[in-house]
């Protein structure tokens, strides 16, 4: 009798197993036979409230401006799954493959090698040889670390600026807080920048909002009073965090996450913005047209607007900011010297 | 414990205290800042470590803490952002955790199917569900818990902020070490438990009911689990994201081990883990060394393996007896 169960059991477990499999990679939409632009994403989520989420509002705004064209994703949970996941878009007849982060880079080109009829769109992955169905989303996120540190570095009274980041395994957030620290050098020269980065590697370096809030605490114990939070999950935790201490302020990432972050509201005072949504979204009615060019396409970065912080941020500081965006613009403030 | 292990117990106690002391007149925001951050990432590994403490202890291996954590910082998630009350979310985290107990204890216990695998079941599980399920327009509503201090102990320098102004679930972790240290070691309950780990043939012919016990065991261990869920969300993050124990789960079996599955070796096992990660981050935060941060964040690990091979080799360190069979009542 007791065999007869345990049996029974195996046979459930196994099913568990592969119901479990199944749901590792949801897709999130029904794939039909019309226009299909697909889009994997990093191990992040594609609600992670910052970066994946944002490249798939652009791949759902881009769809939704071709006529019978449809979206959907899958999500990566292992970074051995890359190539996998493209895959499955190609065996479904995508014409238009998104893939999100500096992590796919690798696996992108490599499909794009062996499927030239496909269009590609790599977000924050540099191309060193163009291949003309392929064109990497780049943002000069140093820029945008700058404009907020700069920030920052104005606002801080204890004269300590924090950032709970990411992996520096990831270019882009290396950006984000080497343009944030000088940022907060160019219009305080008095200040100290205490950052540090997530110990873990790319599987857990972006969804560990425990560590994330542990450490911006221990940021705020050493006396920042402002802390940039970079980094998926991870940054959402310290913004979080940062929101319980009384008079401390923090800066989002990647979106204006004041809509993405309600937590965040008693202290975001700005995003630095990668305006991810709006870059992928144009890439995809170019490559609608046929127009899309191979190669690495620039987007645009910004700062969000400061919602509840209005008041705080005085006409100084905006004048000083108008100077420095003015400065980046033209070259003549380099963001990592 | 022998009065070896004791007397260098409290020199290392003593070492410690003097360091603490030293570094404190030397930097005090950043001492505090750093033990304060030790003592934070200690809770859940420590409920983790009762959970698994509990279930070892009479037998059964419990690999779905990370699971049980999981799903109990889920519907404590989302009861609170249901009812705005965090005790009721606190309630539902503890509930859920019981209930991923019962299920591993229906599953190894009076299945009687390999306790790994009703483990794994329980963590594929909860991270399909709460994936599935989780709602991200979703957001707690109320702030999460606050530190509350503990009056004038909270004054105190260095211990105040570490140990005195902290919130709720922290101090509750704090009780229920000494709880179960005492129910484990000096109760009825604790010795059967013992017992129907370490022999449960034995114990059996004495006429303690084996599975019933483990049965209960491994439920209420469930209950430790979910209140480490309910800290997750509830305390120390203050939303819930998809994935969010993050291998914790796993490290408070890591945790367990190293402190040789009591309360206390446990708790100070956790600091331990603890205190690598705030070194981590003051070494970063302050440039100390410019050494990669993945090399410091492996460093809790190595120094588990080493420990676990040396009193392995020494012979100090042991399994109960009975640990992961299953008892066919002969």
């Amino acid at each position: 009798m007791a065999s007869k169960w345990r049996h029974l059991l195996a046979v459930l477990a196994i099913f568990g197993l592969f119901t479990a499999a199944a749901c590792s990679s949801d897709d999130g939409g029904g794939v039909s036979g019309g226009y299909t632009i697909g889009l994997v994403t990093d191990t992040g989520k594609v609600d992670d409230k910052s970066f994946n989420q944002s490249a798939w509002e652009g791949a759902q705004n881009g769809a939704g401006n071709i006529l019978g064209a449809t979206a959907s994703y899958i999500e990566t949970e292992e970074s051995k799954d890359y190539a996998n996941n493209i895959q499955l878009f190609l065996d479904d007849g995508a014409k238009i493959i998104v893939t999100v982060g500096f992590g796919l880079g690798g696996a992108t080109i490599e499909a794009a090698q062996a499927n030239p009829d496909v269009l590609f769109i790599g977000v924050d992955q540099w191309q060193n040889e163009a291949l003309p169905n392929l064109v990497g989303l780049m943002f000069p996120e140093a820029n945008a670390g700058f404009m907020a540190g700069a920030l920052a570095g104005m606002l801080t009274e204890t004269n300590i600026v924090g950032a709970v980041l990411g992996t520096d395994l990831v270019p882009p957030v290396v950006f984000f807080k080497e343009g944030w620290e000088n940022g907060a050098r160019y219009t305080n020269p008095e200040v100290q920048t205490i950052s540090t980065y997530h110990p873990g590697g790319l599987d857990v370096a972006f969804g560990d909002p425990e560590w994330g809030a542990t450490t911006a605490r221990q940021a705020l114990d050493q006396g920042a009073d402002i802390i940039f939070g970079a980094g998926g999950a991870t940054g959402n935790g310290a913004l979080i965090e940062v929101a319980g201490e009384a008079g401390a302020l923090c800066v989002g990432v990647d979106q204006d996450q004041w809509f993405t972050v309600p937590e965040a509201h008693p202290c975001l005072v700005t995003s630095a913005m990668k305006l991810i949504n709006i870059g992928v979204a144009h890439l995809i009615a170019e490559a609608y047209a046929g127009t899309m060019e191979g190669g690495n396409y620039f987007g645009e970065v910004g700062l969000a607007p400061f919602h509840d912080f209005d008041g705080v941020v005085t006409s100084e500081m905006r004048s000083t900011l108008e100077e420095v965006m003015a400065g980046l613009a033209d070259g003549s403030i380099n963001p990592m010297p | 414990m022998k009065a070896r292990q004791r007397q260098l117990l409290w020199i290392a106690v003593v070492l410690i205290v003097v360091l603490a002391c030293s570094f404190y007149s030397a930097n005090g925001p950043q001492t505090t800042a750093v033990l304060a951050g030790t003592v934070r990432a200690a809770t859940l590994l420590t409920l983790g470590a009762l959970c698994g403490m509990i279930g070892e202890r009479s037998g059964v291996v419990n690999i779905g803490i990370e699971g049980q954590f999981l799903m109990s910082a889920f519907f404590a998630f989302t009861v609170t952002s249901i009812t705005g009350s965090l005790f009721m979310g606190a309630m539902a985290g503890i509930a859920t955790g019981l209930t991923m107990g019962w299920m591993l204890a229906a599953m190894a216990v009076g299945l009687k199917v390999d306790q790994i695998i009703a483990g794994t079941v329980l963590n594929i599980g909860a991270l399909g569900l709460t994936s599935f399920f989780y709602d991200g327009s979703r957001s707690l509503g109320v702030g999460k818990y606050t530190n509350i201090d503990l009056g004038s102990l909270a004054d105190l320098p260095l211990v105040g902020t570490v140990f005195f102004s902290r919130p709720p679930i922290t101090y509750l972790t704090m009780v229920l070490l000494v709880v179960v240290h005492v129910a484990l070691f000096r109760s009825v309950w604790g010795m059967r438990t013992r017992a129907i780990g370490e022999h449960p043939g034995a114990a059996d012919t004495v006429g303690i009911d084996v599975l019933r016990l483990r049965y209960i065991n491994v439920t209420l261990a469930g209950g430790f689990a979910g209140l480490g869920g309910s800290y997750l969300a509830l305390e120390a993050v203050g939303t819930f994201s998809r994935g969010m124990s993050g291998g914790r789960g796993f490290l408070a079996l890591a945790v367990m081990i190293f402190g040789r599955r009591s309360p206390f070796g446990a708790y100070a096992a956790a600091l331990f883990f603890g205190f690598t990660t705030a070194l981590q981050n003051h070494f970063q935060l302050n440039s100390v060394f410019d050494i990669p941060p993945q090399f410091v964040g492996m460093l809790p690990f190595v120094v588990t393996i080493i420990v676990v091979a040396l009193s392995g080799l020494m012979g100090s360190m042991r399994d109960p007896a009975a640990l992961g069979q299953t008892y066919e009542k002969g």
